[in-house]
C-alpha cells in the first residue's frame, strides 16, 4: 500500500514492549476508503479465477450428490441401523460451529468493547451466513423427502390437522438454526449499509454507483440516522450473543437428551459451543491469512489481530480439552460399564479409534503451540494449525456420533459405519459451495467494514491528541 | 445544484401550476468533526431548525449538538422481543396441550421447561427483526432520493466529509442561513434546491 509508510508507524516492531498496532501506517479516512475498497473496484486476477474454479468444481460436486439423493433416495448414503445419522448431523454440526466465530466477533467482542473486532467482523459474519447455508442443506435433505419436511418441522397448519411435537429438541434446533441465519443475515446487512454508501459514492461507473446504490437504500450518514442507527446495531448485537450460545447449546441437546452412552453427558452445552468457537476462529484464520495478503488488507489486518484470534484458538482449545477429560473422568466415576465401555474401550480401542487420536491431536496437542508467541506470530504454523484445528474439530463430531451409535447396549445391533461416495461428495460439495459464496463475496463487498475502521482511527488519533494536549 | 442564486423561484421547467414546492437545503461542509460538532451547537442555539449533519461515520457527541432525544428503537426492539415470546409460548400451548395433546410416556402436556428453548428463539426472531425493520421504518429509508444528493461534493459525506445541512423554511433567505454557518467556519456553502422527478 502506498499510503503505509513505515517511517512514521513501524509495520513490525521487534520490541516486545512497543504495543502492537490494529492500523499500520499513516491513514486518512480518504486513503483507508481507497486501500479497503480496492479489491472491489479492481479485476480480479489469476488468483481469484483459479481458486473460483476450484470452488465452482466443488459445487459441481454438490450437485451431483444432491441430485443422486434425491433420485435414489437416502439409500445411497452409508447410513444404516443403528447408525442413522451419519454425515449428515456431523457436517451439520461442523458447519454450524464454525459459523459461530463470526457472530462471537462481531457481537460478543462488540460488548466487550475489543477494538480488534473491527477489522474482521465483516469477514467473519460472512463466514457465519455461508457456513449456515451449507449447514442447513443437511438437515433438510436428511429427511429424504425435503419437500416434506416444511410440515414435519414447522406449524404449518396442513389438512392433516398435525401439529410438530414441540417437546423434541429436533424441532427446537428448526427454530434455533433459522433465527440464527435471520438475525445474522440483518445483523451483517445493517453493519454493511454505511459502507454500501461509501461504495455508491467512490464508484466510477454509473451502472456500479446504481446497484450499490439500491443496496445502500438511500443512506445519507445522517445524523439523525446515525443516533437510532447505533441502538439498533448495538441491540442486534446484545441479542445475537445469547442467541449463538443457545443454537449450539440446542444443537448438543440432540445428543444430550438422549440415553445413549457417549451421548448423555451435562457437559455437552458449553462443550459445544466452546469447540464451535474453537473451529471457527480456526476457519477464519484460514481464509484470514491468504486474503489479507491477496487483497491488501495487511495495514489493517494486522498482526496483532491474528494474534488474539490464535489466543482464542488456545483458550477455546483448553475449553475443549476440559470437556474430553470431564467426559472421561465422568464415564469412569459414574461407574455405569456402558459409559466406561464407550469411552475408554470403543472409542479409543475400537474400529474407529485412528479418528479418535487424530481428534486427540488435533483439538489437543495443537493448539498448544499457540503458548508460544513466536508461533501465534507466524504465518505458515498458524494457517497449518487452523486447517489441522478444522479437521480436528470434524472427527470430534464424527467420533461422537458414529462411535456412539455403532456400538451401543446390545452387541447384536452393533454394525460397522462406511461413508459412500455419495456422502463424500455432498460434503465436499458444500466446502466448494462455502469456497464459491466466499469469493463471491470477496469480489462484490468490502471485505473490512471500512466505516467502522475510519471510526476506530478517528478515536485511536483523538486519543493520541488527547494525550499531548493534556497529558 | 445550484450555487449563489437562492431564494429564487422554481427554474427546472416547471410551470406554476404543478404545485411542486421545491424543498430548499443550505449545505455547508467542515473539516472535521470537531469543527462540525461546533457548528451544529452554535447553529441550533442560533434559533435554526431542520439540522442535519452528514458523516461518513457516527460522530461522538453529534446527538447533544442536534439537540436529540432519547433514541426510541430500544422500546421497539423490547416490544418485539415481548411479542415474539408471548406469540412463540401460546402458539406451542395451543398447537401441543389443547389442539393435538400426544401422551408421551404420561408426561405433562404443559410442560414449561420445554417450551423455553422456542419461546426464546421466537423473542430474539422478534426483537432481531424489529430491530432491523423498525429502524428502517423510523428513519424513513429506503429512500433513494433526497435533496443533499444534489451538491456535488456530498458524496465526500460517506467518504471523509463532514457536512452540516439545515432545511430552509418557506419565507426565509438561504443566503442569510449560509451567512451564519460561513460564520460557523464551514469551508464550502451551497444553497440546493430539490429537483422534481
Amino acid at each position: 500500500m502506498a499510503s503505509t509508510s513505515p517511517a512514521l508507524a513501524p509495520a513490525t516492531s521487534n520490541d516486545p514492549l512497543e504495543p502492537a498496532l490494529l492500523i499500520e501506517g499513516a491513514q486518512t479516512d480518504a486513503s483507508l476508503n481507497d486501500s479497503l475498497f480496492g479489491h472491489v473496484w479492481a479485476l480480479p486476477g489469476k488468483g481469484w479465477w483459479g481458486l473460483f474454479g476450484i470452488a465452482l468444481m466443488g459445487l459441481t460436486l454438490l450437485l451431483v450428490g444432491l441430485t443422486y439423493t434425491l433420485y435414489k433416495g437416502i439409500g445411497a448414503w452409508g447410513n444404516n441401523i443403528p447408525v442413522g445419522w451419519a454425515f449428515g448431523i456431523i457436517n451439520f454440526v461442523w458447519w454450524i460451529g464454525i459459523g459461530h466465530a463470526g457472530t462471537l466477533i462481531s457481537a460478543i467482542l462488540l460488548l466487550l468493547q475489543q477494538k480488534w473486532r473491527t477489522s474482521i467482523n465483516r469477514f467473519a459474519e460472512a463466514m457465519t451466513l455461508f457456513a449456515v447455508i451449507c449447514a442447513l442443506i443437511f438437515p433438510l435433505i436428511h429427511t429424504g423427502r425435503p419437500w416434506f419436511a416444511a410440515y414435519w418441522l414447522l406449524p404449518y397448519p396442513s389438512v392433516n390437522g398435525i401439529w410438530p411435537q414441540f417437546k423434541s429438541p429436533l424441532v427446537w434446533d428448526v427454530f434455533a438454526v433459522s433465527t440464527y441465519f435471520t438475525i445474522s443475515l440483518l445483523f451483517w446487512f445493517l453493519g454493511l449499509i454505511p459502507d454500501l454508501a461509501s461504495l455508491r459514492d467512490s464508484s466510477k461507473s454509473p451502472t456500479k454507483r446504481m446497484i450499490y446504490g439500491i443496496f445502500a437504500m438511500g443512506w445519507r450518514g445522517s445524523g439523525r440516522h446515525w443516533a437510532e442507527y447505533k441502538w439498533s446495531y448495538l441491540l442486534l448485537a446484545g441479542l445475537s450473543t445469547p442467541l449463538v450460545l443457545s443454537v449450539h447449546t440446542i444443537v448438543s441437546f440432540y445428543f444430550a437428551v438422549s440415553v445413549l452412552p457417549g451421548w448423555h453427558t451435562t457437559v455437552f452445552p458449553p462443550y459445544f459451543v466452546a469447540g464451535a468457537v474453537f473451529s471457527g476462529f480456526a476457519m477464519v484464520l484460514t481464509w484470514m491469512v491468504p486474503a489479507r495478503h491477496f487483497l491488501g488488507l495487511k495495514h489493517v489486518v494486522t498482526m496483532k489481530h491474528l494474534e488474539n484470534m490464535n489466543k482464542v484458538i488456545l483458550a477455546t482449545g483448553l475449553m475443549v480439552t476440559y470437556g474430553y477429560v470431564m467426559e472421561h473422568f465422568i464415564a469412569w466415576y459414574s461407574g455405569n460399564p456402558y459409559e466406561f465401555a464407550m469411552f475408554f474401550k470403543v472409542r479409543q480401542r475400537g474400529p474407529f479409534a485412528p479418528v479418535y487420536w487424530l481428534m486427540i491431536f488435533c483439538n489437543v496437542v495443537v493448539p498448544q503451540i499457540f503458548w508460544s508467541k513466536k508461533a501465534r506470530t507466524s504465518l505458515p504454523i498458524m494457517w497449518i494449525a487452523a486447517i489441522l484445528v478444522n479437521v480436528g474439530m470434524w472427527c470430534e463430531r464424527f467420533n461422537i456420533i458414529v462411535t456412539a451409535l455403532h456400538r451401543d447396549f446390545l452387541p447384536s445391533k452393533w454394525e460397522i459405519y462406511a461413508p459412500t461416495w455419495v456422502d463424500w461428495s455432498i460434503y465436499l460439495g458444500t466446502i466448494g459451495l462455502f469456497s464459491t459464496l466466499f469469493l463471491l463475496f470477496l469480489k462484490f463487498v468490502p471485505a473490512v467494514a471500512a466505516t467502522e475502521v475510519k471510526e476506530l482511527r478517528h478515536e485511536i488519533a483523538h486519543h493520541a491528541e488527547g494525550g499531548e494536549a493534556h497529558g | 445544484m445550484s450555487q449563489g442564486q437562492p431564494g429564487q423561484a422554481p427554474g427546472h421547467g416547471h410551470g406554476p401550476g404543478s404545485g411542486f414546492r421545491p424543498r430548499r437545503f443550505v449545505l455547508g461542509q467542515f473539516t472535521d468533526s470537531d469543527a462540525l460538532l461546533v457548528a451544529t451547537r452554535k447553529m441550533r442555539e442560533l434559533g435554526h431548525k431542520q439540522l442535519d449533519t452528514h458523516t461518513p461515520y457516527p460522530v461522538h457527541g453529534i446527538e447533544a449538538a442536534l439537540g436529540l432525544g432519547r433514541a426510541k428503537i430500544p422500546t421497539i426492539v423490547l416490544m418485539g422481543a415481548i411479542a415474539g415470546a408471548c406469540i412463540a409460548y401460546s402458539m406451542i400451548y395451543y398447537m401441543n396441550v389443547f389442539d393435538f395433546p400426544i401422551n408421551v410416556a404420561n408426561r405433562p402436556q404443559h410442560s414449561p421447561p420445554s417450551m423455553l428453548p422456542i419461546t426464546f428463539e421466537l423473542a430474539i426472531l422478534l426483537g432481531g427483526s424489529s430491530a432491523f425493520f423498525g429502524l428502517f421504518m423510523l428513519l424513513k429509508l429506503p429512500e433513494p432520493y433526497h435533496p443533499v444528493f444534489e451538491a456535488r461534493s456530498f458524496a465526500r459525506a460517506s467518504i471523509d466529509g463532514f457536512f452540516l445541512s439545515v432545511e430552509v423554511p418557506a419565507g426565509t433567505d438561504p443566503a442569510d442561513v449560509a451567512v451564519d454557518m460561513r460564520g460557523f467556519g464551514s469551508t464550502e456553502v451551497q444553497v440546493i434546491e430539490e429537483s422534481e422527478r
